[in-house]
């Protein structure tokens, strides 16, 4: 399906550059993110993925260009401040708070205890019916694939527009990516999306548009239909070879 | 040649040559003469104490700045050489010279051992946990001290003679104008081991053992996936420094001629200790030269001028005490320092001076 | 995660401690050592458990707590002294006036040094944020400027602690004799322990502080000024010590400007024992040190500081983090 060229970006990241220590990691990173799209940002281990999303919610400060949220510049703003205004996190070690229980763990997440919570956590109970069946245990003693589960739903129970998600398939068994790919789907329609996936297959089942980026700069964008057929671009960025 | 040793020839012959060189010898050469320069006694105390202090600094330094471990309780075998120079002088009364050496000699190797002992013990947690465990260990010596009177002579410490010529009321006859008296002959003593320390200790921090150490400082997880214990060269890095505590401890012992635990193992002489590396710079061994000079002048000359404001002030109690109370200036002073020059002054110095070389 | 045995192992050390000097000591004797003993845990849980919390919620090592804790007891000696003055209270007056008086003086040294606490991590400690090494020089630097401004505040010399006259003495239970201050110093340390307790378990904010000993970062994230937290927990560590030292004072009877140092050591003992960054940690620390070196002390009076070493040493060799880990 053709990009709706009318369609306003909830996230629109220019020409970022971002320096950690004396690292340039970032070298020049611009994308756009739809609303109602998965944006899946792709590429080699080290090219700078999750560095971007660290940037985009706050943890490092661009030393140059712009990220706009719904038209309002955010790259100078705290992680708390920009929490607020509707991004959630998921990292890479998930960051969930092994000794608070399951519970705990929404509670410091919630920003309002109000009826519209409440009627997430029952959508997010939908969702992910383990976190019901755990809510009391400790969100230490929860199996990988449930820990990123919660890790993922946390943020969700303030409603926010974007999520961003990184590597949520790392160290997981395939029938629990499986698992995992089916409740990311069912999220498509209460926030945006934007995934780093090292594994393709994951990459492709859940994403719309996608960006490849290699050595700190996006080099590449365009449907995900168009990549899974592209091989060239597959083995170039990603070091895929043969067919998926 | 390979290019490290191509390096390293360098390096020795950049040494020589720098501008640093001369002020280096000029230094020695004021240590030297001080003797000469000054008549009195009180300049030749506070510039002695600045020597000792200058090599137990550096000491500190090559664990603190070179290997990179914070220690808080390094002080400890600072005591241990004055102990053991004391107990055997006083308690003991076995005076003589080759008594006198080997009191050093095991006041080294028991520093040597407990150093190792802890070390292994406790480095292999966490790096703040060295640093705690170490302050407990000497506050526990401290009051081990205090309580074994039988040993130790308590709180009141024992004061000792010193044998031969270093003996007070020795005089060697007089030297351009100088008596040479036990006093003077010790303060000969002390400075030339002091330097031979000094110099020990640049010698195995420009070593091959010193250079792993420093690539432990930089960067731990390299020095491991490089292949080596890390913590054993940490081990041997501290023990080393313990040593050469201990033999300044020796030094402070003969020239006081009288140990407590208050004068040898006071945390706040660890604090002294640890303001003058944070004054003078880390990683740089000739900051611990200004950063004792800095105190130890400090603390003889400003209660001098606080004398002269308080004569000043009229006599209002507060007013009195603000003025009195040096050390309060010299805390604010101290944070300051940390603040603005976070590499001491020796070090910042070198940094400016490096970077000019770049342009 | 450990092997069951492991998990009851620090239960294990105090109950053997508690129980042990039963084979030496006469059971009045041990009455009154054991409540001397619990006191002197409570006290130190007071002081060591603001440091603990520091460490693990700001990750700030905080050398100058133990000035805070003397800044408690001069605080401390200064309101009861002027209360008591415009008062009465503390003297022999009804029991219920006493306790007024002592938790007012309490309550204002503990409020006071808050402030202190505040400003100390406004203009002292974020600078070096990250830091362990800076943070130990500044806040070396800071402990002698607070330690010096009392000595010019108060003077230099060694003050006499009012202690309120229903407290001194000692009452007569079941044939025992029981001092009467350690009591209520257990009971207030109790109900303090209590309180922390309730607030980091039960409320949110509490919550929040304990993820945030677990992962700061994290908490950020999630949409919360961290930089407020770090300074209201700050401010609640000082203030702990503050108390603490209020108490301690009233317990030897005496305050000198460098009481702190001399508790810091212990202070920094039972944090390291019980777990940095942990609650539970610290009491059960701080009652480990205090009974064991109050039963050494009846028995070897010389050993007791080795008595602390010594356990120092056993936990590090068993559990290199201390006790608990962080965040319980």
């Amino acid at each position: 399906m053709e990009a709706d060229p009318v369609a306003e970006p909830i996230l629109k990241v220019e020409g970022i550059h971002t320096f950690i220590g004396k690292h340039h990691i970032l070298q020049g990173v611009s994308f756009a993110v739809h609303p109602g799209k998965v944006t899946v940002l792709l590429g080699r281990n080290g090219a700078g993925k999750s560095t971007t999303l660290r940037t985009i919610i706050g943890l490092l400060s661009p030393s140059q260009g712009s990220i706009l949220l719904r038209n309002r510049a955010i790259h100078h703003l705290k992680p708390y401040e920009i929490s607020r205004l509707g991004i959630g996190f998921v990292p890479e070690d998930r960051g969930i708070f092994n000794f608070l229980t399951v519970e705990e763990n929404f509670r410091v997440a919630m920003l309002q205890e109000d009826g519209k919570t409440r009627e997430m956590m029952d959508t997010i109970f939908e969702i992910f019916p383990d976190l019901k069946k755990f809510w009391k245990a400790k969100a230490g003693n929860l199996s990988g694939g449930q820990k990123q589960m919660l890790a993922i739903a946390r943020p969700l129970v303030n409603r926010n527009e974007l999520l961003l998600i990184d590597e949520p398939s790392k160290g997981l068994a395939p029938i629990v990516i499986d698992h995992l790919i089916d409740s990311i789907n069912k999220l498509k329609e209460y926030t945006v999306i934007i995934l780093v996936e090292q594994n393709f297959y994951m990459a492709s089942s859940l994403g719309d548009d996608f960006y490849l980026f290699d050595d700190g700069k996006t080099v590449h964008q365009g449907q995900m239909q168009e990549l899974i057929q592209n091989e060239e671009l597959k083995k170039k960025y990603l070091g895929i070879a043969g067919t998926n | 040649m390979n290019p490290v040793q191509l390096f390293r020839l360098e390096e020795k012959e950049a040494r020589f040559r720098s501008p640093s060189f001369f002020l280096r010898i000029l230094l020695l050469a004021f240590f030297v003469f001080t003797p000469f320069l000054f008549r009195s006694f009180e300049v030749l105390d506070v510039v002695l104490k600045i020597i000792i202090f200058a090599a137990l600094v550096a000491s500190y330094d090559v664990i603190l700045g070179y290997t990179g471990i914070v220690s808080l309780g390094h002080v400890l075998y600072f005591g241990i050489g004055c102990y053991f120079v004391g107990i055997f002088m006083g308690k003991l009364g076995w005076t003589s010279y080759g008594h006198l050496a080997l009191s050093f000699l095991i006041a080294i190797v028991i520093s040597g051992i407990l150093s190792v002992l802890i070390g292994l013990f406790s480095l292999r947690i966490r790096a703040i946990f060295f640093a705690m465990v170490t302050l407990a260990f000497m506050e526990f010596t401290f009051i081990l001290s205090s309580q074994w009177r039988s040993v130790t002579g308590g709180d009141d410490g024992i004061s000792f003679k010193l044998p031969g010529i270093l003996a007070i009321d020795f005089s060697f006859g007089k030297i351009l104008g100088v008596e040479f008296s036990g006093r003077i002959i010790s303060y000969y003593l002390i400075l030339l081991l002091s330097l031979f320390l000094f110099l020990l200790m640049l010698r195995f921090v420009h070593s091959p053992v010193g250079r792993v150490l420093q690539s432990i400082r930089d960067n731990e997880q390299r020095s491991i996936a490089l292949g080596y214990r890390t913590y054993l060269f940490q081990v041997i890095g501290s023990s080393f420094a313990s040593c050469v505590a201990a033999v300044t401890g020796g030094c402070f012992a003969i020239w006081v001629r009288y140990v407590s635990p208050d004068s040898s193992l006071s945390v706040s002489i660890m604090l002294d200790v640890l303001l003058m590396v944070i004054v003078g710079g880390m990683g740089t061994l000739y900051g611990g030269i200004f950063g004792a000079a800095f105190l130890m002048v400090t603390r003889a000359f400003l209660p001098k001028l606080q004398v002269l404001i308080a004569s000043l002030l009229p006599g209002i109690p507060f007013a009195i005490r603000l003025s009195e109370r040096w050390l309060f200036y010299f805390g604010l002073l101290f944070i300051i320092i940390v603040y603005f020059f976070p590499k001491g002054i020796v070090g910042t110095a070198q940094e400016i001076l490096a970077r000019r070389k770049r342009e | 995660m450990n092997p069951s045995w492991r998990r009851w192992l620090p239960t294990l050390i105090v109950f053997a401690i508690f129980l042990s000097p039963f084979l030496l000591i006469s059971p009045k004797t041990y009455i009154t050592l054991t409540i001397s003993g619990l006191a002197m845990g409570m006290l130190l849980f007071l002081v060591s458990s603001g440091f603990s919390l520091i460490f693990g919620f700001l990750s700030v090592l905080n050398l100058a707590h133990g000035a805070l804790f003397t800044w408690g007891a001069y605080i401390g000696f200064t309101a009861f002294t002027l209360i008591n003055k415009w008062t009465g209270w503390g003297g022999p007056n009804s029991m219920i006036l006493n306790i007024v008086i002592f938790l007012l003086a309490l309550i204002v040294a503990g409020l006071l040094v808050a402030v202190l606490g505040i400003i100390t991590e406004r203009l002292v400690i974020r600078p070096v944020y990250g830091s362990h090494l800076f943070q130990i020089f500044i806040t070396v630097g800071a402990m002698i400027v607070m330690e010096e401004l009392i000595r010019i505040v108060w003077g230099p010399n060694d003050e006499v602690m009012p202690v309120p006259f229903n407290f001194m003495g000692s009452w007569d239970l079941f044939d025992v004799v029981v001092s009467k201050y350690p009591l209520i110093a257990i009971v207030v340390g109790l109900i303090l322990y209590i309180v922390i307790f309730m607030i980091l378990r039960k409320t949110k904010i509490g919550t929040i502080v304990r993820a945030g000993v677990e992962n700061p970062e994290m908490v950020q994230v999630m949409g919360h000024n961290i930089y407020r937290y770090f300074t209201g927990v700050f401010a609640a560590g000082s203030a702990l010590a503050a108390i603490g030292g209020g108490m301690w004072a009233t317990f030897v009877k005496s305050i000198h400007p460098a009481m702190g140092g001399e508790i810091i050591v212990f202070a920094l003992i039972v944090a390291i024992i019980g777990g940095l960054g942990s609650m539970t940690g610290s009491v059960v620390g701080a009652l480990m040190v205090g009974l064991s070196y109050n039963y050494v002390a009846y028995l070897v009076p010389k050993a007791a500081l080795g008595i602390t070493m010594l356990l120092l040493v056993i936990i590090l060799s068993i559990r290199p983090t201390g006790l608990f880990p962080e965040g319980t």
